[in-house]
């Protein structure tokens, strides 16, 4: 086929298709987009048609951060997210290190239950959780909201799992035969091993759990321990129509993962598709 | 567990008084119309956002990946991140952008001559509105796991029948597309899964079940039954059914999957 006319088809098509690229994105993005607008625009202009906020203001942040405990709000976030975090990796490096050293003959049947707690919905277990929760006096406390967002910690026991069996057993046979007791071959030779799949771990559970919604919503309603996402509806009811401070409360609510998503997206995605494909 | 034996009493979730009342809450929920509502709604969400789990994510992919680059890259960041925007903020950036009157939508709808839409007080448009709405992050999510599943792909044989003389399109249509089949039957089936929990949010936010109970889903009345009626035995049958029922669809569509499973 003659080079000259294949050139400008292929221009062609490659219009095509950042065309469709573009627009899909522009389709995907744009009510957070035109939110974040309008998260500028000084009260009565919030609903124009006008897509950029002429003039731009910062009033709606000022009174949500102002009127609001939006601060505190997104520091319960974090210390939530944090929390629970960090309780997935320690259970699930425990439990998977105990799966792959101390293999037993009822391991296909524990393995098979984890497995099963995988697929149960998480809206399946919250009335046995609120129940555990309010009998034990822990409505409203940190503990409350926290500790039971580790039951969907089974991911992240068969993830690491799945990572300990591929490392040499000769390696840690090595350790052993050195005299390293098992928290020290944990410590110094799975530890080191792993670090790529706990920071997997750890990017796809604290950005789950900062989202989370449900579970704050039930047992931790009040602004001292509550989430940011909760509160964007506290501030809601309180508020009525007053959109522009609430727009601006929930582009702070989401802004952190956003900005923390585009200095590492490629490792951020990288770790939802390990977790995604188990 | 626990849910189980919650299942068959009745109960506030509060005060000491319970007895048992064995299968009562189960033939409740069979009988009385909601709970069979609820599930044929969630089984309308799934229908709703199926392409959006399995043939848009998959036709994104597969665009991404024939011209790999910088391009491509960044619009892969940029398309995923419906995953990893917080939920309640989307959903509220929804409902201000369709808010029945001075939101954009039915501006630039009222500016075109088109007819203006309560695209989430009615009954008849709030479903597909909250079904689109969820369907973002299923695009995001898939897109993803189809990319992953065509890096896989040999290579070898897509060069052979370009030499062969196949044009761009007979090599998607006939070499990539069927090699996908494998995902594209998990996809349909993790649609399944997460359309019911990934919608509560969105419901939770937007519309809290209504107008009418018309966006109501399973997970919404397990909610509902339990936190708002405060009857924890009828919300945890509920759980124990929707358990059930996942449970069964995992067995029967086991076969299908292992068929249609990558070596």
């Amino acid at each position: 086929m003659p080079g000259h006319d294949r050139r400008p088809r292929a221009t062609a098509a490659a219009v095509t298709r950042h065309a469709v690229l573009i627009l899909t994105v522009f389709g995907m993005l744009f009510p957070m987009l035109w939110a974040l607008s309008a998260s500028f625009k000084p009260g009565s202009d919030v609903y124009g048609a006008s897509p950029l906020p002429m003039p731009a203001t910062l009033e709606n942040y000022r009174y949500a951060l102002g009127e609001f405990p939006v601060a505190r709000l997104l520091l319960n976030t974090f210390v939530t997210a944090a929390g629970v975090t960090v309780l997935h990796l320690a259970a699930g490096l425990l439990a998977a290190w105990s799966f792959v050293r101390f293999a037993h003959r009822g391991q296909r049947v524990v393995l098979g239950l984890v497995t099963v707690a995988l697929v149960v919905p998480p809206q399946a277990l919250i009335i046995p959780h609120f129940l555990m929760v309010a009998r034990l006096g822990q409505r409203d406390t940190f503990v409350g909201l926290i500790v039971p967002q580790l039951a969907t910690c089974a991911l992240a026991v068969l993830l690491l799992r799945e990572h300990i069996r591929a490392i040499p057993p000769t390696l840690i046979g090595a350790a052993t035969l050195d005299g390293a007791t098992h928290a020290e071959t944990l410590r110094r030779v799975v530890l080191p091993l792993l670090r790529g799949a706990l920071g997997a771990v750890a990017i796809v559970v604290f950005i789950t759990t900062w989202n989370e919604y449900l579970w704050p919503v039930l047992v931790a309603p009040s602004p001292e321990h509550t989430t940011i996402q909760v509160g964007l509806q506290m501030f809601e009811t309180q508020e009525g129509p007053e959109h522009g401070p609430l727009l601006a409360a929930a582009m702070l609510a989401t802004m952190p993962v956003v900005a923390v998503y585009f200095l590492a997206s490629r490792r951020i995605a990288d770790a939802f598709l390990q977790s995604g494909l188990r | 567990m626990f849910t189980g034996v919650l299942s068959l009493l009745e109960w506030d979730l509060t005060s000491p008084d319970r007895s048992f009342v064995g299968l009562d809450n189960y033939r409740r929920l069979a009988e009385e119309p909601e709970f069979p509502h609820a599930l044929t709604r969630t089984g309308l969400y799934v229908l709703a956002m199926l392409p959006f789990a399995t043939v848009v994510p998959m036709a994104l992919a597969v665009m991404l990946w024939k011209r790999p680059g910088r391009a491509s890259d960044t619009y892969r960041s940029l398309l995923f991140l419906p995953v990893v925007l917080a939920p309640v903020a989307t959903a509220l950036a929804w409902r201000f952008i369709l808010d029945p009157l001075g939101g954009v939508v039915n501006l630039t709808l009222g500016g075109l001559g088109l007819p203006e839409q309560d695209w989430l007080g009615d009954p008849d448009t709030a479903l597909w509105a909250i079904s689109l709405i969820t369907a973002g992050k299923f695009v995001a999510l898939n897109m993803l796991l189809y990319g992953a599943a065509l890096a896989s792909l040999d290579g070898r044989a897509l060069d052979a029948a370009r030499v062969d003389g196949a044009t761009e399109w007979e090599i998607t249509r006939h070499l990539v597309v069927p090699q996908l089949t494998g995902t594209t039957v998990l996809m349909s089936f993790l649609c399944v899964v997460f359309a019911g929990q990934w919608t509560f949010t969105n419901i939770a936010v937007l519309t809290q079940g209504g107008p009418d109970n018309s966006t109501d889903n399973a997970y919404l009345r397990l909610y509902t039954y339990a936190f708002v009626f405060f009857d924890a035995g009828t919300g945890a049958a509920a759980a124990v059914a929707i358990v059930v029922l996942l449970t069964v669809l995992f067995a029967v569509s086991a076969p299908l999957r292992r068929r249609h499973a990558r070596p």
